[in-house]
């Protein structure tokens, strides 16, 4: 029998000598069907093109590292099947809506800062003095932000949002997703402190609720609900006093 | 950290930025529903232009008055009401999405919270339109 192939097309970009990036073609043996979009970059980088750069490290939709735009869909490229696009083709861009370093590779500078921007760890007015024990929590109120915490920063939510394509300055999905689930956590008292961060126009009133972050996020995390739930939380704070108290 | 690597570590990288394309919202199906439901504001802004008008001219009196029926303004309502259900129907599913509160320690599931928009929708629906007929008789 024939042996089965797929092509495969990748941005190219050599910021020392292309002035814009362009498709390269490939085509690879397709030889098992548990083939993912990653092992067909790992062939072309192993076998035929040494040169081709792009990010990845866990191979197991964890570490986020390696999404890249598939199809014309944000996707992790190791959670994405070959089967599911053959007899097709693939085309394989760079994320979209951040600068390209190299080849797949996009800077994620301006992602690291937002998240930053938004204190994502634990604040407390006074710290308790360590003999005091730990923060407990019952499960009821790890399940209020459970879902929130679950981000592994793959920045597909941010290649999906044609707010953040149109406007960078807007904070974005995960971070704000990210701030909410500080938020939710009894444990934390930061939320004022995350307010001017995530109320400012730049914050969620920024976003018009495409949704296609949702969609797009491979660990269910949301974004677009938790960005509409902090609207209407900073909304009462914001309309009722006491909602400004602690 | 010497100084020469520091120096090093920071030199830039020239990187591209390619250009959101005007077309952007043709590249999905969710993104044009998105550019629809951001669209049925403008026909409705239009037709409660015209409801203003019509009760301006309404309020000299009634001997003057004649309600509009001609073929291209039921045309028009026609449109704008089909554009206002969407929005309002895309609007009250996000009620779902966005109310989330407890009742005896337990979340309400978005369903019944969607459900419960419906229900209020349909009954000021009912109580506005018996005020409305009621007044026409
Ligand atoms: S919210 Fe989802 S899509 Fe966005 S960075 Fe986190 S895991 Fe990725
Ligand atoms: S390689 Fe880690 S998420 Fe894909």
């Amino acid at each position: 029998m024939a042996e089965k192939r797929i092509t495969v097309r990748a941005t190219r970009f050599d910021p020392a000598k292309d002035s814009e990036p362009r498709l390269q073609s490939y085509d690879i043996p397709f030889s098992d069907d548990s083939m993912v979009v990653l092992d067909a970059l790992n062939y072309i980088k192993s076998h035929v093109d040494g040169s081709l750069s792009y990010r990845w490290s866990c191979r197991m939709g964890i570490c986020g590292s390696c999404g890249m735009t598939v199809n014309g869909t944000p996707k992790l490229t190791c959670s994405a099947f070959l089967r599911d696009y053959w007899p097709g083709s693939i085309t394989i861009t760079p994320l979209n809506n951040f600068p390209i370093v190299r080849d797949l590779v996009v800077d994620m500078e301006d992602f690291m800062e937002k998240l930053k921007s938004i204190k994502p760890w634990i604040i407390r007015k006074q710290e308790m003095p360590l003999g005091a024990g730990e923060h407990r929590q019952t499960m009821e109120q790890i399940d209020d932000f459970r879902q929130f915490s679950q981000c592994i920063n793959c920045m597909l939510c941010y290649a999906a949002c044609p707010v953040y394509g149109l406007d960078d300055k807007f904070l974005g999905p995960a971070a704000i997703a990210l701030a909410r689930r500080y938020n939710l956590d009894s444990r934390d008292q930061g939320t004022k402190e995350r307010l001017p961060v995530i109320a400012h126009s730049d914050g969620v009133w920024e976003c018009s609720f495409v949704g296609e972050c949702s969609v797009v996020c491979p660990k269910g995390v949301d974004p677009a609900k938790a960005i509409q739930q902090t609207k209407l939380d900073t909304s009462v704070r914001f309309i009722l006093p006491y909602g400004n108290r602690e | 950290m010497s100084a020469e690597t520091e120096t090093s570590s920071r030199v830039a990288t020239r990187t591209y930025k390619p250009a959101m394309p005007a077309g952007w919202w043709l590249r999905k199906g969710h993104y044009f529903w998105y550019m629809v439901r951001e669209f049925t504001a403008l026909p409705l802004a239009l037709w409660l232009l015209w409801l203003l008008y019509e009760i301006q001219r309404a309020g000299r009196g009634p001997s003057g008055y004649y309600p509009p029926s001609s073929t291209p303004f039921v045309v028009f309502s026609v449109i704008c009401l089909l554009f206002a259900l969407y929005h309002s129907i895309t609007f009250l599913r996000l009620a779902g999405v966005i109310l989330h509160f407890k009742v005896m320690d337990k979340p309400v599931p978005s369903g019944l919270v969607v459900a419960s928009q419906f229900g209020a929708w349909l009954v000021a629906s009912i109580v506005i339109g018996a005020v409305l007929i009621g007044f026409g008789r």
